[in-house]
This record gives structure tokens, C-alpha cells and sequence, in this order.
């Protein structure tokens, strides 16, 4: 870090990108009256991150881009060539790989809007850009807008909601179910600009839908800080999925931040797949759970080279007989440290809850930590925790070699083996890329 | 085929094979016999690669080749399976997947012609298609544990198949289809060593041409014919023991 960036320069900045935001977006008032509300809790607002410091966050602001990366990317040549060749090496299309290079994404929609979801739209699924959403639904949007979040929670929330751009809007009218997953994927490379999209999902009730967003491919980002925030309100008797795919560069600091509201008998699945969790990955969803519905946060981790990795997930059981489950595996290698801390709080009778927490250790050097926390306000909820923390065992290697499997191979077999009960409900399409990723990532060739 | 030549091993640092000698030619059966803790798992597992098992003394020959210091893979690609006495347990990893895998790197196969040949060997050992997309050995009971192995053996067809008490924990009906299939592949011509407590499991196998060794503390101390194995399941190991002064 060259110069010293203080906070009002940062304040000044935020100001002249809600200011641009305003006009680009042709945003009505009161959504710029939230971003300015932000504006003003960023300098009280605490920062308590354990990676980022706060003259690093506010360097981040007057300068979002990374630097090193190919100033223009006008084709798939011009990519670095490491990514261009694990690109190919993992079977990656040339359509997939424009995508992925930020050659195929605009920058002002970043949603890929065709005729199959224009049908579909007739029936009550609207997916928008958010920007988009504020427009045109702006009571739903008002009415659910950083609803789950306080804007002066942090100085990332605040930071997020001032300069959020890009994201969806995701509202599924009662009783609509949405057979096929909806594969979103929306990448802003707009360099003066923060990575902030802002994501709403309302699914109604007796709805069903499974959204999957990002990608399992590495991505060419040309930010160093990610700062996604989505709210998601589950109404009573909906089943809703929403599946996060991420390859992070070892550059990028991740902090996603994901709420939800989760009514009477719905059941809301929220599975992450972190192959490439970059540089640092800090997250903490939260979830309220209200009577006989059921959370799920399942966590798949790939810790590598000196990534950290510190997730949380918090649970409350409001309603009787709701229940939650925190389970998440990671397998950690190098020098890369992974911590989990998920508490459930059971705040209503004849609630459950259960963490669990596997870690498969590839390495001397990698670190596992789990934290599980269990708080009962009442006498007859039902709260446990597992945790097991190892390494390959040499009887189920020896047992593969022993069949013709070299060393690498048994041990890739056995990582997605280890890997596998977690990626249930995970399409075939992606299942094939991400086992590709995980025996390259094993085999130390990501 | 195999040469076993005055092999001592010693696991966390306790010897436990005391100098054995044991040679078996193409097409071969043999068998092994002895008590609980004679050492004859650790035989088998030695020949098979086991890093834990550590050769201190004596080398192991297949086909006229020292193998005593390569990997286990490298030996299973020589040709020689050994059946597990208690096979582990692989969580999350299909049985079809597996043994797709096992047959496109060690025969060459075709994957799609793995699968079909996977269906159709598994159905002969009682094992139904769906049962294939299980994890292997998880939650089996000992006779499919056993069942899967001789699955292996069969798929596999090694040049040497050792077999570490086929026998045990094993219900009837499946040690009589494990017996006919340890026959089936003796007869088209893989060599067998075969570890086992009783006589039951040869009921099937031609017992004119076996050799039969009996071990006890580390040492092959007795080696005669398929008489052998009736004496010993009438009388037990002691007077054997006592005959050759052991
Ligand atoms: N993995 C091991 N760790 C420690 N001791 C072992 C191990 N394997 C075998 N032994 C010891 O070696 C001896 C022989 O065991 P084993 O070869 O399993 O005999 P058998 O198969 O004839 O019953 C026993 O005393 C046993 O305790
Ligand atoms: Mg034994």
C-alpha cells in the first residue's frame, strides 16, 4: 500500500459511485436515500474482520481493481495463460470460457434473460436484474430491501448496501413450481466499481424452486474484494434451494452474506460449493426458522495453497417443531486453514438442530477448527453436534492400490468419495466439472 | 510364479514373520492353515504391498522379478488380488464407479463395457444393479464383504489370487458360491493361495492337487497334501505341532 487513504477520501468516493449509481440505474429516491443512510453508518460502523483491516478496506474502495491482471481482455487469448490452459484442461466450452473471461457478460444487466424464461414469466416467476426489480416492483422490492440486515451492522454491510449494483430479483408467485433449476450467473466486470451485487428471493407460498448461482470454473475477477448480500424469505409450505457454486481466484477476498426467512412448514436448502474460496472467505449466514420448517446449510469446502476460510451459520428455531442442520465438509490442503462455527438456537418447543462438521486433512501443514454452539431456551428441543477431523486412512488407500490404483488416483477417489453424500442435489452438469476440479485441486495441478 | 524366500517382517517394529518360505507355480493351489496370530494375514498382506508391513529380511519373486520393494498397484499390476480377510469400508465411493475405474486402468476396458461386464459378473455373485450403486463395503454384512471380493477376483482375473479367509463370517449359501467361484478361476488357470481355518471352503476345490502349509508363530512349520486338511479339522493343529516339534 503506496498512499493512505483516510476516511473521508473514502466517504467522498462512496458519494461520487451512489451518485453514478443513481443516474446510471435511473433510481427512484428512496433507493438512493437507502444508499445514503449507508454512506452515513460506514464511518460508525464496527469492522470486526479477521483478515480485512480497516485502512486495507478503505484503500479497497479508491482502488477495487486488481492490479497485474491484462488491462483489456478482448479475447480468450488474452486470458493469463495458467487459467487458459486449466480452462482446457477441464473441458471448459469456448462459450463457457468467454463467460467465465468476462467476454460474454454485460455490464449494465448481467442476467441472462431468453425466451425460456420469458414463458415462464406468464406464470408468475419474475427474475430481473435487482436494478431492474427497484423499477419496476418497487413495492415488493421496498417491502423487502435489506429487511434482514441492519445497514450499520458493519462497515461491509454498510459499504455493500451504499454501492451495491448488479444481482437478482427472484419472486415466485403462490403455488408455483419451478421444475428445472434456474442457473444464474452474473459477474460485474465494471473496474471502478465495487463487486456488490445484491440479491432478493421471494418464493411464496407452497412454491418450489432451486436456484444455482455462480460457476464451478475459476473466474478471471478483477476485484479483490466480493461483497454479495442475499435475502431470501421462504413463505409457509414453499421449498426452496438455492445452490452457490464458487472458484474463486487466490486473490479475491470473499464475504458473502446470506439471511433468510423461513415460514411455517417451508424447508430452504442452501448449499455452497467453495472448490476456489480465494484468498480469504469470511461468512456468517443466518436463518430464522419459524413453526415445523426446516433449514439446511450445507458447506463444501476446498481449502488450498494459504486460503482461509471462517465459516459461521446461525440458526434460530422460532417456531415449534422446527428444525435446522449445519453440516459441512471440507477437505483442507497445503497451508490452508478452514474454521467453522455454526450455532443453532432452539428458542421454541420440540425444536432440533444438529452440526456436524467433517474435515478430511491432505496435509501436515493445513488446519481445521470447528466451534459448534448450541443454545436451548427450552426444555424439550433436541440439539446435537458431530464432529470428526482426520486424515486418508492407510487401510482404504492401501485397499484401492491394492485393485491397479496409483496413489494419486486412490486418493482422488477417496476426497470425492468423502466429498460425495454432500453433493445430493447437485445437477449431473456441474457434479462432472466439480469432481474434474476436485482431483486436479488433489493432485496439486489447480 | 511366486517366491517367497526366508521373508521376515516386522510391523511397528515387532517381528512377526520369522523367515517363511513358500513357492507357488502357474496354476497352483495352495492353502494355508494355522491359529489366530500365526502370522498368515500378514503374509498376505505383505505380498500385496502393505506399507505398514515391513519386509526386514528375504525378498518376495513374481515371475522371476524382485517386487519386495514396489507399491501395491505396482504389484496388482503384475497380476496378483488379494481378498481381503476384512475389506474396509470406502465411504462415498460407489461400487460401480470403482470397479469402472479398476477395470479402464488395469485392463484397459472400455467404460461402457466395463459397466455391462460389472452387471452381468455381479448377478452371478447375488448382486442386483441397484446394489452396485451402494459404497463400497459400507454397512455390508460379512458375506457380501466376501461376495465383493471374489467379485474383484473374478472381474479381475489376476495370474496369483490370494485369499485371506474367504470363509469367515460368511453364511452358508454364500460360501458355497464363493467356493465355486475360487474353483472357477483355479480351473481357468489363475494360481490360488488360500488362507483358511477349515476344511469346508475346499469342498468344491480338487483337493488331489493341493499343497497345504500349516503356520504357527511366524514360520510355515508343516507342508503336505489335501490330507492334511482333513487331519487338521479332525484333530486340530496340536499334534501336527507336536509331531514336527514347534
Ligand atoms: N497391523 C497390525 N498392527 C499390530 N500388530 C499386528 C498387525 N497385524 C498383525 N499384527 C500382529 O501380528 C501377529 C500375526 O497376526 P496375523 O498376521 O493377523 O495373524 P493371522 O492372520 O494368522 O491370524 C499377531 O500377533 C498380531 O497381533
Ligand atoms: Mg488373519
Amino acid at each position: 500500500m503506496t498512499e493512505t487513504i483516510t476516511m473521508s477520501d473514502a466517504k467522498a468516493i462512496i458519494e461520487n459511485q451512489i451518485e453514478e449509481l443513481a443516474k446510471r440505474n435511473k433510481e427512484p429516491e428512496w433507493m438512493t436515500r437507502i444508499r445514503y443512510r449507508a454512506l452515513e453508518a460506514f464511518e460508525r460502523a464496527p469492522l470486526n474482520d479477521p483478515v480485512i483491516s480497516e485502512e486495507e478496506l478503505l484503500h479497497f474502495i479508491a482502488k477495487p481493481e486488481i492490479k497485474g491482471l491484462p488491462e483489456n481482455i478482448e479475447s480468450l487469448d488474452d486470458l493469463p495463460p495458467e487459467m487458459k490452459a486449466l480452462l482446457d484442461r477441464l473441458g471448459i466450452s469456448e462459450v463457457e470460457q468467454k463467460y467465465i473471461a468476462g467476454l460474454a457478460v454485460q455490464t449494465d444487466t448481467g442476467v441472462i434473460y431468453n425466451q425460456f424464461l420469458q414463458e415462464w414469466a406468464k406464470r408468475g416467476l419474475i427474475v430481473l436484474p435487482t436494478e431492474e426489480a427497484v423499477r419496476m416492483y418497487p413495492d415488493l422490492v421496498k417491502e423487502h430491501f435489506l429487511k434482514l440486515f441492519r445497514v450499520d451492522e458493519s462497515k461491509l454491510t454498510a459499504y455493500h448496501t451504499a454501492v451495491w449494483n448488479g444481482g437478482i430479483f427472484l419472486y415466485i408467485k403462490e403455488g408455483l413450481k419451478v421444475p428445472f433449476p434456474l442457473h444464474l450467473f452474473f459477474l460485474i466486470q465494471e473496474s471502478a466499481l465495487a463487486q456488490a451485487p445484491h440479491i432478493i428471493i421471494i418464493a411464496e407460498k407452497n412454491t418450489e424452486f432451486h436456484l444455482i448461482e455462480g460457476c464451478t470454473a475459476p473466474i478471471l475477477v478483477r476485484h479483490s474484494l466480493h461483497l454479495d448480500m442475499t435475502e431470501a424469505y421462504i413463505r409457509d409450505g414453499a421449498r426452496g434451494q438455492l445452490t452457490v457454486l464458487q472458484n474463486w481466484p487466490e486473490y479475491v477476498h470473499t464475504r458473502p452474506m446470506t439471511r433468510a426467512r423461513i415460514g411455517r412448514g417451508a424447508r430452504f436448502i442452501n448449499t455452497t460449493v467453495g472448490l476456489g474460496t480465494g484468498k480469504s472467505n469470511v461468512a456468517n449466514p443466518k436463518y430464522w426458522v419459524d413453526e415445523n420448517g426446516y433449514v439446511e446449510l450445507n458447506g463444501i469446502l476446498l481449502g488450498q495453497k494459504d486460503w482461509f476460510v471462517d465459516l459461521g451459520g446461525e440458526m434460530y428455531l422460532q417456531g415449534k417443531g422446527a428444525g435446522g442442520i449445519n453440516a459441512s465438509k471440507a477437505v483442507i490442503m497445503d497451508e490452508s486453514t478452514v474454521i467453522t462455527r455454526g450455532i443453532i438456537r432452539a428458542e421454541a418447543p420440540k425444536t432440533k438442530g444438529h452440526i456436524s462438521c467433517d474435515a478430511l486433512l491432505l496435509s501436515d501443514r493445513a488446519t481445521m477448527e470447528t466451534y459448534p454452539g448450541l443454545v436451548s431456551k427450552v426444555d424439550d428441543a433436541e440439539l446435537s453436534h458431530e464432529a470428526a477431523i482426520g486424515k486418508i486412512r492407510e487401510e482404504e488407500l492401501f485397499y484401492l492400490m491394492s485393485r491397479g490404483l496409483d496413489e494419486e488416483k486412490a486418493t482422488q477417489l477417496i476426497v470425492k468419495g468423502f466429498l460425495e453424500p454432500m453433493l445430493k442435489d447437485i445437477p449431473m452438469e456441474f457434479l462432472v466439472e466439480i469432481r474434474k476440479i476436485i482431483e486436479l485441486a488433489v493432485s496439486g495441478g489447480m | 510364479m511366486l517366491k517367497v524366500e526366508n521373508l521376515r517382517v516386522n510391523v511397528e517394529n515387532k517381528e512377526i514373520l520369522k523367515g517363511v518360505n513358500l513357492e507357488v507355480l502357474p496354476g497352483e493351489l495352495h492353502v494355508i492353515m494355522g491359529p489366530n496370530g500365526s502370522g498368515k494375514s500378514t503374509l498376505a498382506l505383505t505380498v500385496a504391498g502393505h506399507p505398514k508391513y515391513r519386509v526386514v529380511g528375504g525378498r518376495i519373486l513374481f515371475n522371476g522379478e524382485d517386487i519386495t520393494n514396489l507399491s501395491p498397484d505396482e504389484r496388482a499390476r503384475r497380476g496378483i488380488l488379494l481378498a481381503f480377510q476384512v475389506p474396509p469400508e470406502v465411504e462415498g465411493v460407489k461400487i460401480i464407479e470403482f470397479l469402472q475405474q479398476v477395470l479402464v486402468e488395469l485392463k484397459g476396458m472400455d467404460p461402457v463395457e466395463a459397466y455391462d461386464l460389472i452387471v452381468k459378473k455381479a448377478e452371478e455373485l447375488w448382486f442386483k444393479e441397484e446394489d452396485l450403486h451402494r459404497y463400497v463395503n459400507v454397512g455390508f454384512s460379512g458375506g457380501e464383504r466376501k461376495r465383493l471380493e471374489l467379485l474383484q477376483a473374478v472381474l479381475i482375473e489376476p495370474k496369483l489370487l490370494i485369499l485371506d479367509e474367504p470363509d469367515s463370517g460368511v453364511d452358508v449359501d454364500s460360501l458355497s458360491i464363493i467356493s465355486r467361484k475360487i474353483d472357477e478361476l483355479h480351473k481357468r488357470g489363475t494360481a490360488v493361495l488360500l488362507i483358511t481355518h477349515y476344511g469346508r471352503i475346499l469342498e468344491h476345490l480338487d483337493r488331489d492337487d493341493l499343497k497345504v502349509h500349516v503356520m504357527k508363530d511366524g514360520r510355515i512349520v508343516k507342508t503336505g497334501g489335501g490330507e492334511l486338511v482333513e487331519r487338521i479339522d479332525r484333530e486340530g493343529f496340536s499334534e501336527i505341532f507336536e509331531e514336527v516339534g514347534a
